[in-house]
């Protein structure tokens, strides 16, 4: 569940959803009515400090929960995990220029952990996993001139053929800028 | 007779829409405004243009190259020319007339000036020499372009050009004029419209954005100004290398443009806390809090200045991750800045009752775009969702819908100092019909690009169909051409405009802030 939500564009979509369209209905609800059929005063001071505790405190805790509920899918918290664990570590170190990447022949099996290390020999690119079923799983912005790759940790689920695209703007055949990797299924 | 007064009376279409004269002795805080907010909408045209044609060539095969160009061309015109211009037009005169300051002298001419001459030729150099570098600049990317032959060295110091005088006008002419108007020379009592100070959170805005654009724009202008000299030829490029360093560049760059938005958002709010309360039904003008609007204002103060880092969430580990979280963080702190915001147009309305106009309906509209908005931006700036979200359409959707929800607000806004500016009112109908119709367009738009992020589809990318995002390309066209007849209708209206008491029906202007 957690997941669907939080490895996903479309869960980052619900709940941009989820907060819009509540206040758009309240506010138009609001706002229609205190124009047109009951343009009075609505008095009584007592409950409007009450509903802006009720308010304040009800986004804190929507702000918090999210928050919080979202560390355990952060490709940085996963990283550092990865490294803790003392799991052996599969090095994909891959280097990107106007427009392709140069990434090396490693097998990836799914299960192992991998670490992608990247760097820009030129301008600013970016390097983006879309699994076999066109979804992004995590994109990286490579910069140039940095004495340290981008990188990232990642454990695949799934075999299949995944495609690489930059997603950082590089110049004028920057939707040319693409690549292949393959997952192969775990070997035990 | 200022210069400004000249120019709206001499230009063709500027004197059918913004008639300013002498006549009513508020010359002097109309003028520069009127002439700011009208060639605003000229820029709004050539971008409405320009962002047509983006889905149009993807539609019909054209070079790619043609994308690129309109979509670099599209960016700037909307960001600086259009929307900072048309803030810098209502800012201006709000502050002249809650101050009691006349706006003439060399200071607003040089706004003027390098913003339009800025634009112009940062236009010029996309559109004719090929500079696409999109409107971030992509930093090495116009250093790279000319060694990789995409674009000319020329070209590219004239780009740069006129980055440099747009950033002068932002980060410098503009702000010092309001800080003069806020706290130095005296006042002119008969250019009082309504006397506000710094504890009303009508005026506490614009002073704030006008500091924050100083003080976090000056390390980029800094910057900028030691790679134009040295683009010149005044001093070697070697001796920039410090400032040409993509790292650096690019940090400042972000921590001015990141805080670019937050002062424009802290100054549209600040002009909603203004305008509101002159539209209630009871006639209170008040506020349902100044304590509570101001505490907003000072948490979207506080919490942009750092939220910034959330642009380089996905450069891990070369931005720290706790740099990473700490921008998670205070971006959604923002968040708390706008549900403050929130309770207090909705307490304030239930409080008093409103009295409806299509000015008063815009800015409010435009109020709902700038939440959907933020609901977005607060979502990617999440760790994980960074990770997922970074350089998709929804980062599009994202920067167009905040582009747009304040041009909407200061739209809106514009009904009230329209008739202090010309005298004349603007029509209802029309109004409503432009107010409607800009709002199921851009939030239309907003909700298709950002579902095109959801979906993988790439930001300036010439190649929708590459992963199937065609469909998404159309709606954001049809989504647009709504738009754009929104614009069209708000254009006839300040055509048609009639002179107050002639007006059939009198939407009587409340007196001015
Ligand atoms: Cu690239």
């Amino acid at each position: 569940m957690l997941d669907s939500l939080y490895l996903s564009g479309w869960g980052a979509f619900g709940m941009t959803i989820f907060m819009f369209i509540p206040f758009f209905v309240v506010f138009m609800y609001v706002v229609v009515k205190k124009s047109f059929s009951d343009p009075n005063p609505t008095t009584g001071d007592g409950n409007y400090a009450k509903a802006e505790w009720l308010w304040l405190g009800f986004v804190t805790i929507v702000f918090v929960g999210v928050n919080i509920a979202s560390i355990g899918y952060m490709p940085t918290v996963a990283t550092a995990k990865a490294v803790a664990s003392g799991e052996k570590i599969t090095e994909v170190n891959f280097t990107a220029e106007s427009w392709s990447f140069d990434i090396p022949e490693v097998t990836i099996e799914v299960g192992k952990p991998i670490r992608f290390s990247g760097k820009s020999n030129d301008t600013v690119h970016g390097f983006a996993i879309y699994d076999p079923h066109g979804d992004i799983l995590f994109t990286m912005m490579l910069m140039p001139g940095m004495e340290s790759p981008t990188s990232l940790i990642h454990t695949f689920t799934e075999p299949g053929t995944y495609l690489v695209r930059c997603l950082e703007f590089c110049g004028l055949a920057h939707h040319e800028m693409r690549d292949e990797i393959v997952v192969v299924g775990s070997k035990g | 007779m200022l210069t400004a007064t000249k120019i709206l009376q001499k230009t063709p279409i500027f004197n059918k829409m913004f008639p300013v004269d002498e006549s009513d002795g508020l010359e002097e805080i109309n003028s520069w405004p009127a002439l700011m907010i009208v060639t605003s909408f000229v820029w709004l045209f050539i971008a409405g243009l320009l962002g047509v044609a983006m889905p149009l060539v993807q539609r019909t095969g054209m070079d790619t190259h043609f994308f690129y160009q309109a979509l670099t061309a599209h960016g700037a015109a909307l960001a600086f020319p259009f929307s900072f211009q048309l803030m810098m037009g209502i800012g201006l005169h709000r502050s002249g007339g809650c101050a009691g300051k006349p706006i003439k002298g060399w200071l607003p001419a040089a706004i003027y000036i390098c913003m339009n001459l800025g634009a112009a030729l940062l236009s010029a150099a996309i559109l004719i020499g090929g500079l696409s570098t999109s409107l971030v600049l992509m930093f090495p990317l116009p250093v790279v372009g000319v060694e990789t032959g995409q674009w000319s060295f020329e070209t590219l110091v004239l780009g740069f050009t006129g980055v440099g005088l747009v950033l002068y006008t932002m980060i410098i002419f503009y702000p010092i004029q309001v800080l003069k108007m806020a706290f130095f020379g005296d006042v002119r009592e008969d250019l009082v419209l309504s006397a506000r100070t710094l504890n009303d959170p009508g005026m506490l805005g614009m002073v704030l954005a006008a500091l924050v654009l100083l003080i976090m724009g000056t390390p980029i202008l800094i910057i900028a100004t030691y790679v134009l000299v040295a683009l010149f030829g005044i001093i070697p490029l070697d001796a920039v290398a410090w400032a040409t360093s993509p790292v650096v560049f690019e940090f400042a760059f972000f921590v001015f443009a990141h805080n670019l938005m937050e002062a424009m958002a802290l100054m549209v709010i600040s002009g909603i806390y203004a305008t509101l309360p002159l539209y209630l039904a009871d006639g209170t003008r008040k506020l349902y809090s100044d304590k509570l609007a101001n505490l907003a204002l000072w948490i979207l103060l506080l919490t942009s200045f750092s939220s910034f880092l959330h642009h380089f969430i996905t450069l891990f580990p070369n931005l720290p991750a706790t740099l990473a979280y700490h921008g998670n963080i205070m971006s959604w702190g923002t968040g708390i800045g706008a549900a403050i915001s929130i309770f207090t147009i909705l307490a304030t309305c239930m409080k008093h009752g409103l009295r409806m106009t299509p000015g008063l309906m815009m800015a409010l509209m435009g109020f709902t775009l700038y939440i959907l908005d933020g609901a977005s931006a607060v979502v990617t700036s999440n760790v994980a969702w960074s990770f997922q979200l970074h350089g998709t359409m929804w980062q599009s959707g994202h920067t167009m819908t905040v582009i747009l929800a304040m041009s909407m607000m200061w739209m809106g806004v514009i009904y009230h100092h329209y008739p202090v500016m010309t005298g004349r009112v603007l029509e209802d109908k029309l109004g409503y019909w432009s107010c409607g119709l800009l709002t199921f367009g851009s939030t239309g738009a907003a909700l298709v690009m950002l579902a095109g992020g959801s979906a993988g589809m790439p930001r300036r990318f010439a190649d929708w169909g590459q992963g199937g995002w065609m469909v998404y390309g159309d709606a954001i066209q049809f989504f647009g051409l709504i738009i754009g007849v929104a614009f069209l209708l708000y254009a006839i209206n300040l055509f048609k405009a009639q002179k107050i008491g002639e007006a059939t029906r009198s939407a009587a202007p409340a007196p001015a802030e």
